[in-house]
């Protein structure tokens, strides 16, 4: 998967708007959108939200775990536990990173917060590595990892899949047996 | 017709439609533009966008685009010209046109239907009454009857008719002489297009970014004076504050990547920020013709100068961002303060600079220079429109490297433009021609082929003009106007004639050579082509009349502005005969 796909994935996702329009309720293939009062706040995609303010006809309000606080307490808990702790959003680098470009004006301590998911981010994929140095030199045949998000199983995954299929065909041709040579080559 | 409420009678009724955008080629056009593309990308209005250089240009693109499109925006083109005579559109199509030059044709303020000018009508504009121009034969019949009051016999009141006929005709012309004999620019079009958006309440930081940069384009080109430009600084200074309020309203700080425009009353060295400060100092008209930077005994006043600041050699000419932190301090202050003692009163100016990210910071003027520069660049391979496609990409904040390409050919260019200026100073090129001074860049010259372009032309013309008064004796030399040749194109031997009035304290930026150069050019047939939008084509048999006749005025020296004319190589001579001819 690429991870434009990801954050495609990630852009249905729902933020709250303060639109300066008004429209009626939008009856769209994923669902009904609106009605749109100017100063009333509404609930959107985040595919809408950013082409609304693009052109300029909203006001983007941060999510609510998009706080500096908050998410000083999340990554303080991160680095303190072993295994993945709970994430605030199963898309939270993606809508940062989207939201962050698009919307800086309305997100207060927008630099704060950037470097705090980032430092969140780098955390999970610290441990992502070591579990899967610890899976490979084990040669565990099952792993569980709880609260991972798609964006970093993807990171991993094609070349986690590519290594454990290089160690298959080389283990299955440490067996004696010359029928399994020729599939190697 | 004037637009009374811009968003009801033009954005409305705009943006339901395809336009057509026709664009001049300067930058005050091209932040109109922006800012018109901007708001169109907001509301999603399908446009299409030509470049146009002069009035063939202008011509070629309406005979293009007039099947398709009923609506088209002209942008610093189109207003002192009768439009529909020339364009010669059907019923139903419709100009909008933001233009800076003055005077705007009496016949495109006067048509109700087709051509609506964005132009605000307090803007100094001066145009004469419907009533005294346009007159119908039955009302002057009727008027005349009318005027007979004192009962006259058919006979007498006859001749009175044609008396009067003859004097009204001649009032008319006279008016209309009047008041298309000066040509000057008025409001930016770029603050025009922004007041709009600001209407729509569209307006970010970016449009009043390129507004601002509309407007110092004006000032460095010498197109306005300097009490209109104080004047919309002030205006645009309302605008910044209104921003800036917005975004200090919260304890919590923007985002370092957010634009931040604040005024400045900064230094009026050419791009000093982005080379090193003896190099700005050198090759900044006003610097170096204050301390005559082409001779020996102006070096070493620069020297002096700088040791009375205190300001060491190797600082000042090292990367001004590499300059230590304690000289940069009060540089501004300190350079204030020195440049009052050698008669540089006018050292700082006010203009506005702008900040985004940890390292990114422009003044106004930084930016009009290095879009000039590649607006107008002459490397192989770039066609006029390829050229303003890039000016028009460096004026975006994701074109970084753009903009900084820019930066660097415009020093080419401010370095070229001060060779030059040296050259023609030690070597006596400028030459009294009775009533003007006149001066022809040869085709040896190096750098020549940057003055084949307009704006090119005009900033080496002014700095020539400023750096022969400073350095001639001749009291008479220094009230004369300026008129300089430079080759064109040498594959077809054209020429590039371009006038510019004398030098004064209180110039009102008015220019009467555009009557001059078609009369000279007219009496001498020559081949010419008078197609950049700063000259008036307009043909009026009876001007001539008015130009003997009046003769004295043409002395007068109320000019500012310039204009620019191509010529044939050939014809040079005698256009220039006529033209002396015609001003003496």
């Amino acid at each position: 998967m690429d991870p434009s796909e990801v954050e495609f994935l990630a852009e249905k996702e729902v933020v709250k708007i303060i639109p300066n329009f008004s429209l009626d309720k939008i009856y769209l293939i994923g669902g009904d959108l609106g009605p749109f009062n100017p100063g009333l706040p509404v609930d959107v995609p985040v595919w809408l939200a950013l082409n609304l303010k693009q052109r300029q006809k909203c006001r983007i309000v941060p999510p609510e775990w998009m706080d500096v606080e908050k998410l000083e307490e999340i990554r303080e808990l991160e680095r303190k536990e072993d295994t993945f702790t709970p994430v605030p959003s199963p898309y939270y680098m993606e809508l940062t990173k989207l939201l962050l470009n698009h919307a800086s004006d309305n997100i207060p301590k927008a630099d704060e917060i950037r470097t705090l998911v980032k430092d969140i981010w780098d955390t999970r994929i610290a441990k992502l590595r070591l579990s899967a140095d610890s899976f490979i030199s084990q040669q565990e045949a099952h792993a569980k990892l709880d609260n991972l998000t798609l964006m970093e199983i993807n990171t991993t995954r094609s070349f986690l899949l590519d290594t454990l299929n290089c160690m298959y065909k080389l283990r299955s041709n440490l067996q004696p047996g010359s029928k399994y040579i020729s599939d190697v080559v | 017709m004037f637009i009374t409420d811009i968003r009801k009678e033009f954005y409305d009724v705009v943006v339901n439609q395809r336009v057509a955008l026709l664009v001049s080629s300067e930058i005050d056009a091209l932040c109109a533009c922006k800012i018109l593309q901007a708001l169109f990308h907001c509301d999603q209005v399908q446009y299409t966008l030509v470049p146009v250089t002069g009035w063939q240009d202008l011509g070629t693109a309406f005979l293009e685009h007039k099947e398709q499109f009923r609506c088209f925006v002209l942008i610093n083109c189109g207003a002192n010209v009768d439009l529909l005579e020339t364009l010669q559109p059907e019923e139903d199509s419709i100009f909008f046109i933001c233009d800076t030059h003055r005077p705007v044709d009496v016949v495109n303020v006067y048509n109700d239907t087709q051509v609506k000018l964005m132009i605000k009508q307090d803007d100094d504009l001066g145009v004469p009454s419907y009533d005294d121009i346009f007159r119908d034969e039955e009302e002057e019949g009727g008027n005349d009857s009318g005027n007979e009051s004192d009962g006259g016999s058919e006979p007498s009141g006859k001749r009175s008719l044609i008396t009067l006929t003859f004097e009204t005709f001649h009032f008319r012309r006279e008016i209309l002489f009047d008041y298309e004999q000066y040509e000057y620019h008025g409001t930016s079009a770029a603050m025009v297009i922004f007041e709009l958006a600001w209407v729509l309440t569209k307006d970010t930081k970016d449009m009043l970014w390129w507004a601002i940069i509309g407007l110092t384009d004006q000032l460095v080109h010498d197109k306005i004076t300097h009490m209109k430009y104080v004047t919309d600084i002030a205006t645009l200074q309302r605008h910044v504050s209104r921003h800036n309020h917005r975004n200090e309203d919260e304890d919590n700080s923007l985002s370092i990547d957010c634009m931040r425009i604040s005024f400045e009353y900064d230094l009026r060295l050419a791009l000093y920020q982005h080379w090193s400060l003896f190099e700005s100092i050198c090759n900044s008209s006003y610097t170096s013709c204050n301390f005559k930077l082409w001779s020996m005994h102006g070096q070493k006043k620069l020297q002096e100068f700088l040791a009375d600041m205190g300001l060491p050699l190797k600082q000042v000419k090292q990367k001004f961002n590499s300059m230590d932190m304690s000289v940069k301090e009060n540089l501004r202050e300190v350079i204030e303060e020195s440049s009052n003692k050698y008669g540089m009163k006018d050292i700082r100016i006010q203009t506005f600079g702008v900040h985004f990210g940890f390292k990114n910071h422009f003044l106004a003027s930084d930016v009009v220079h290095a879009t000039a520069a590649l607006l107008e660049s002459t490397e192989k391979d770039d066609s006029p429109g390829d050229n303003f496609i890039k000016a028009l990409d460096c004026l975006s904040r994701s074109n970084l490297e753009r903009l900084h390409g820019g930066i660097d050919l415009a020093k080419k260019k401010l370095m070229a433009i001060q060779q030059t200026v040296a050259s023609c100073i030690c070597t006596n090129l400028i030459l009294s021609q009775g009533p003007f001074l006149y001066c022809y860049l040869l085709e040896g010259t190096p750098d020549v082929k940057l003055f084949s372009k307009p704006m090119a032309l005009t900033l080496l013309c002014k700095y020539l003009l400023k750096a022969f008064v400073r350095s001639t004796r001749n009291k008479r030399c220094k009230l004369l106007p300026l008129i300089i040749a430079a080759p064109m194109d040498v594959e077809k031997r054209t020429v590039i004639v371009l006038g510019i009035p004398p030098e004064s304290e209180t110039s009102d930026k008015k220019n009467f050579f555009g009557r001059a150069f078609e009369k000279a050019a007219e009496s001498t047939s020559s081949r010419t082509l008078h197609d950049h939008f700063d000259t008036s084509s307009k043909s009026n048999v009876i001007v001539i009349v008015y130009i003997f006749h009046k003769r004295a005025d043409m002395t007068h020296y109320r000019w500012a502005l310039f204009s620019i004319i191509e010529l044939k190589m050939e014809d040079r001579t005698k256009f220039l005969d006529a033209l002396i001819t015609l001003l003496s």
